[in-house]
């Protein structure tokens, strides 16, 4: 039956997401992209169907941790020898290789089995912009950013700085004279 | 007991499994009693003798004769007093097609007529026929040359049935029969299953230019994986910047096709969602079940 085919074929297809990283904090991305890893948004989901989708993150570079955790977050690895054990911030690690904390964050987010080295292989991830031509074509669609970027003041424009209500009159500080400012 | 069955398995393996003998042939075989079962299993007033000369096939005369005459006794012991079914074959076989052109027809009225042809000779056609048949148990009863009762055989049998039936209670019963039993054979088909188009845009086309409506311009509406070995295409028809169908395909030919075969069913009304078939039982103050179909 040539319509159940199609519509088999449709359903069975595997797709490509494009997440844009810029200024999202990964940990976020890392769940949108596990989720859609493992074919958790499916309806015919299983475990062992092999029924996951390719994710291809870009602007892994702009990436943006909350609070401190570019100085206070640790990766450690240890290389099997003696005295081999290795503590990095994230900050040290994003400068080494741009790409390695979105990794590692979808990698934990993975479930522990034989597919997660499969999962991740069909993870791209590139630090900037660019993407290979033939990466470009597979595209399906771009997922919405987990963040909304706040704007910065210099992008209002004088009539909304205008238009903001004054929320109270700020009280101007007067130096009271002193023996020493004379 | 166990050298018995052990040299029973080895006599199988030898000589393969045993020729099917036809269930006349086997024990606790009557044939009236049948007969009568068979027509009150279905809930119809067969007439026997004619229901009787029904299962009866030439080449099953033809076969009997042959061997009667191998017994090498005289001429008139060998007569049979059988008549064959050709007749009642004939005219259940054009009964069926016309109701069911008819059934068909007004079931979907928007079909086209090889369409309705197509989807009417499907149902009465070896497959679905011999399928039923089969299942209604006419190829325990049907009286052929060899066993298991051949496609053809059986198909002719089963037409001779609906004859006899058409003979014993009138047309409006016999169209009632053929909607329930060859009717529900259309369940979960698609339509182009039993109706091969070849340029299902070139009729898409011609069924839009007849309704006025504008013609169908294909957009590309979902891709995936376009340079892998698995890609998928979503392709949509607009007519006049409003979505007709949109179908799913290996490549972007396949997928404009499938769009083009999906924007026929639902202009036709048959798509999966579709109002179910009426196989409710006709009540006698109701209106007859097909009404007077004005020509097209």
């Amino acid at each position: 039956r040539s319509c159940f085919a199609t519509s088999q074929w449709a359903t069975f297809a595997r797709s490509w997401f494009l997440i844009d990283a810029r200024q999202q904090p990964p940990g976020k991305i890392a769940t949108m992209c596990s989720v859609r890893l493992q074919g958790k948004h499916k309806p015919i989901y299983h475990a062992l169907s092999d029924c996951g989708d390719h994710v291809v993150v870009i602007n892994t570079k702009h990436i943006a941790f909350s609070g401190n955790k570019w100085e206070q977050k640790v990766y450690s690895s240890h290389t099997g020898y003696p005295g081999g054990f290795k503590q990095v911030t994230a900050a040290q690690l994003h400068q080494k290789d741009p790409k390695a904390i979105v990794k590692l964050a979808v990698y934990g987010m993975l479930p522990r089995n034989l597919a997660r080295r499969t999962m991740m292989q069909r993870l791209h991830i590139f630090p900037d912009d660019e993407l290979p031509e033939d990466i470009r074509a597979n595209i399906t669609e771009e997922l919405q950013q987990p963040r909304e970027i706040p704007r910065r003041l210099s992008e209002y424009t004088q009539e909304e700085i205008d238009a903001f209500p004054r929320l109270w009159t700020p009280y101007v500080y007067q130096l009271k004279a002193t023996k020493w400012c004379t | 007991m166990k050298a018995y069955t052990y040299l029973m398995a080895k006599k199988l393996k030898l000589e393969g499994p045993s020729p099917p003998k036809p269930r006349s042939q086997q024990p606790h075989w009557d044939h009236h009693a049948e007969v009568q079962a068979f027509s009150s299993r279905l809930h119809e007033n067969f007439s026997l003798e004619v229901l009787k000369t029904a299962f009866i096939n030439p080449c099953y005369l033809q076969a009997e004769h042959r061997r009667r005459q191998g017994l090498a006794v005289g001429a008139e012991a060998t007569a049979l007093a059988l008549e064959d079914n050709v007749q009642l074959r004939e005219r259940g076989e054009s009964f069926t097609r016309s109701f069911l052109t008819d059934w068909c027809r007004a079931s979907f009225p928007v079909l086209p007529s090889d369409g309705v042809e197509s989807v009417a000779g499907h149902l009465a056609g070896s497959e679905v026929v011999t399928y039923v048949a089969r299942n209604l148990g006419v190829d325990d009863l049907a009286m052929s040359a060899d066993c298991p009762v051949p496609d053809d055989v059986l198909h002719s049998t089963f037409m001779a049935v609906v004859g006899a039936l058409l003979e014993s209670s009138g047309p409006e019963r016999t169209g009632l029969f053929l909607r329930d039993f060859l009717g529900p054979q259309l369940i979960g088909k698609d339509l182009f299953d039993m109706w091969t188009v070849v340029n299902p845009m070139g009729l898409l086309v011609e069924e839009l230019t007849k309704r006025n409506v504008a013609l169908p311009e294909p957009r590309l509406i979902r891709a995936a994986g376009a340079s892998t070995v698995l890609p998928l295409y979503f392709v949509g028809l607009y007519s006049n910047k409003k979505l007709l169908a949109q179908g799913p395909g290996e490549t972007l030919a396949a997928a404009e096709e499938e769009a083009a075969r999906v924007a026929l069913r639902i202009l036709y009304g048959y798509t999966e969602n579709r109002r179910p078939l009426d196989f409710s039982p006709l009540q006698q103050h109701q209106q007859p079940l097909i009404q007077s179909i004005s020509s097209n």
